[in-house]
């Protein structure tokens, strides 16, 4: 019985060690070469020795990289900002009332699963033209400002909140905002931040919409790296420094954040 | 208390009596309060979905370049023949399936077996490899696509020098979609064992070990007591792969093959893209568009189906 289950623990690191190498050494990969010498690009040497920061001189000189960066991270601050306000006011209103039409309204929001994005590609990207929103920072983050997701998310969380504690502030007299923000946001916290993460990281990683707003420009870093990334003869030493540099924040965040963000994100699958 | 009849009433709403009785601008005032809330969400919905959803109808039975000085041309339903007759629509159909039959293994088979054979692992150990496995989900999709190309390079690639091969994995029509479904694999798989790792965490433990006082062996406890208490996760699992997969190529298709080589990974959305973006056939991408959205509803529908009658519920 011990020597099975012994066997058992031990099958199980060998699966898990072999699926952890398999899903990080691409990651691994990306970060070894845009550290390598220029001259050491094409080694097959496991660590990269000497290390070199030159090929991230190179992609800060030949791109605007900072200035993509800067761009990104506004847009995924200002999105997952606006998506956390605009899904906790309508998470509230189903949560804190019953009223006419409630669950077609929900349903409005269940819905949009059901729409995939390329439906409603043309008539949205005509609306941008004509509002002057196209090629626009404001037109990747104004038309997202509703995230399904998070209205569903938060409305499941306010779902188990206390009704006695509404009802209690509301006998004393207290306005419905009041309500929110001094009972009920106070005790949804750790839900909004996990919720919050879940959003930055989904608006940093978006390149659909981006690459639609603003077609063939690289003003977030996700397109400047496709617009870096020649179909022929690729300097691959400051390419991988720019998708490391595309993917540092977020992974920054996730050295801090581990638990909660695999957490936030098992749980929006599991919903 | 009667609600405010100022919005269309579906059907009367019971609540309790309110102690005290309200005016009626009072009573109006808080009927209205939860439709405040929640204007500003619904009208973004209305704008950037529901509405455009309606014009992609429309557009679909007219003629139109995309430029807004030209005019719109009703064409009755010649958008839709000439989709359905030419073979370009039945091919990125085809990809389309065959990506996510390719997906399965990465986002069911795998993690089912992972979760197995890892259920005894705990603590620190599980803590780490959580960490690794889960990793590719947050790698940006184009950065993904650029550390692949470089891993798939012909000449100079790691996976061609340590295989000994020369393939051109990505421009090569055997290989393109193969490779395409490997690096979408890579970026999800880990999200998926996380996703039936916890839910084979949910199921009570009591069950298997009433099972195996019964004599039952720990293969028959897998087959007829775990597998059936994770048929709704391993279902949801499987709606998310028939419905998402062709979005998740989407940003390695644009920048890694562009839809080819000739033609080999366009899927149902790159040909959108391409139909609305590239050639500005506005109508024909909206008929595209439309009859990928009924063609979604009808499948997610089915799935639904076959998955309730399929789960066992825990109850």
């Amino acid at each position: 019985m011990t020597t099975d289950t012994r066997l058992r623990r031990i099958t199980g690191h060998v699966v898990l060690t072999v699926l952890s190498i398999a899903c990080a050494f691409p990651i691994y990969w990306l970060y070894a070469t845009s550290l390598r010498a220029p001259g050491d690009v094409h080694s097959l040497t496991i660590l990269p020795w000497p290390l070199s920061t030159a090929n991230y001189a190179a992609a800060f000189a030949n791109n605007d990289v900072a200035r993509m960066l800067a761009n990104t991270a506004i847009v995924a601050l200002l999105s997952a900002a606006g998506q956390l306000l605009v899904g906790l006011l309508a998470a509230y209103a189903f949560a804190a009332w019953t009223f006419p039409l409630r669950r077609t309204l929900y349903l409005m929001f269940v819905g949009t699963w059901l729409v995939p994005f390329q439906a409603t590609m043309l008539p949205n990207y005509v609306l941008l033209a004509r509002l002057g929103l196209l090629e626009t920072l404001a037109g990747v983050i104004i038309p997202n400002l509703c995230s399904a997701l998070g209205v569903l998310l938060l409305r499941e969380h306010l779902a188990g909140f206390p009704k006695e504690l509404l009802d209690a502030a509301r006998m004393d007299g207290r306005s419905s905002w009041n309500i929110l923000w001094t009972v009920v946001v106070p005790v949804i916290r750790p839900a909004l931040a996990a919720l919050g993460i879940l959003l930055v990281i989904t608006a940093w990683n978006e390149y659909f919409w981006p690459a639609m707003v603003l077609q063939r420009g690289n003003a977030v870093v996700q397109l400047g790296l496709r617009s870096f990334m020649g179909t022929e003869g690729n300097d691959w030493g400051p390419l991988m420094a720019t998708a490391g540099l595309a993917c540092l924040p977020v992974f920054v965040l996730y050295l801090v954040l581990q638990r909660h963000i695999v957490q936030a994100f098992v749980r929006s699958g599991l919903k | 208390m009667v609600t405010g009849t100022f919005e269309v009433v579906t059907r009367p709403v019971s609540r309790t009596v309110p102690a005290v009785r309200l005016s009626g601008w009072h009573r109006l005032r808080r009927g209205i309060v939860p439709y405040a809330y929640l204007a500003p969400a619904v009208a973004l919905l209305v704008v950037w979905t529901y509405q455009p959803l309606a014009q992609t109808a429309y557009l679909s039975f007219h003629s139109w370049n995309l430029v807004p000085t030209s005019p719109m041309a009703a064409v009755g339903t010649a958008n839709y023949e000439r989709l359905l007759t030419t073979g370009e629509l039945g091919e990125a159909v085809w990809h389309t399936v065959e990506v996510i039959a390719g997906m399965l293994p990465f986002t069911v088979a795998i993690p089912v077996v992972v979760a197995l054979l890892v259920r005894r692992i705990r603590g620190r150990a599980q803590a780490v490899y959580r960490a690794l496995v889960f990793a590719p989900m947050l790698v940006a999709p184009v950065a993904g696509a650029a550390v692949w190309q470089w891993l798939l390079d012909p000449s100079a690639g790691a996976v061609n020098r340590v295989l000994g091969t020369d393939l051109n994995w990505l421009n090569t029509t055997s290989t393109a979609q193969l490779s395409l479904i490997v690096i979408t694999g890579w970026h999800v798989v880990g999200f998926a064992v996380l996703v039936v790792w916890a839910g084979m965490t949910g199921i009570n433990p009591d069950y298997g070990d009433a099972a195996r006082v019964d004599g039952a062996t720990p293969g028959q406890v897998t087959r007829w007591v775990t597998l059936p208490l994770l048929s709704p996760t391993l279902a949801f699992l499987g709606l998310m792969t028939v419905l998402l997969s062709a979005q998740w190529t989407f940003p390695l298709i644009d920048t890694l093959t562009q839809g080819g080589p000739v033609g080999a990974t366009t899927n149902v959305y790159y040909l959108l893209w391409e139909l609305g973006f590239r050639s500005h056939d506005a109508g024909l991408a909206a008929a595209a568009g439309v009859l990928f959205f009924v063609g979604f509803i009808v499948v997610a529908a089915l799935l639904t189906r076959l998955a309730d009658r399929l789960t066992h519920h825990d109850d």
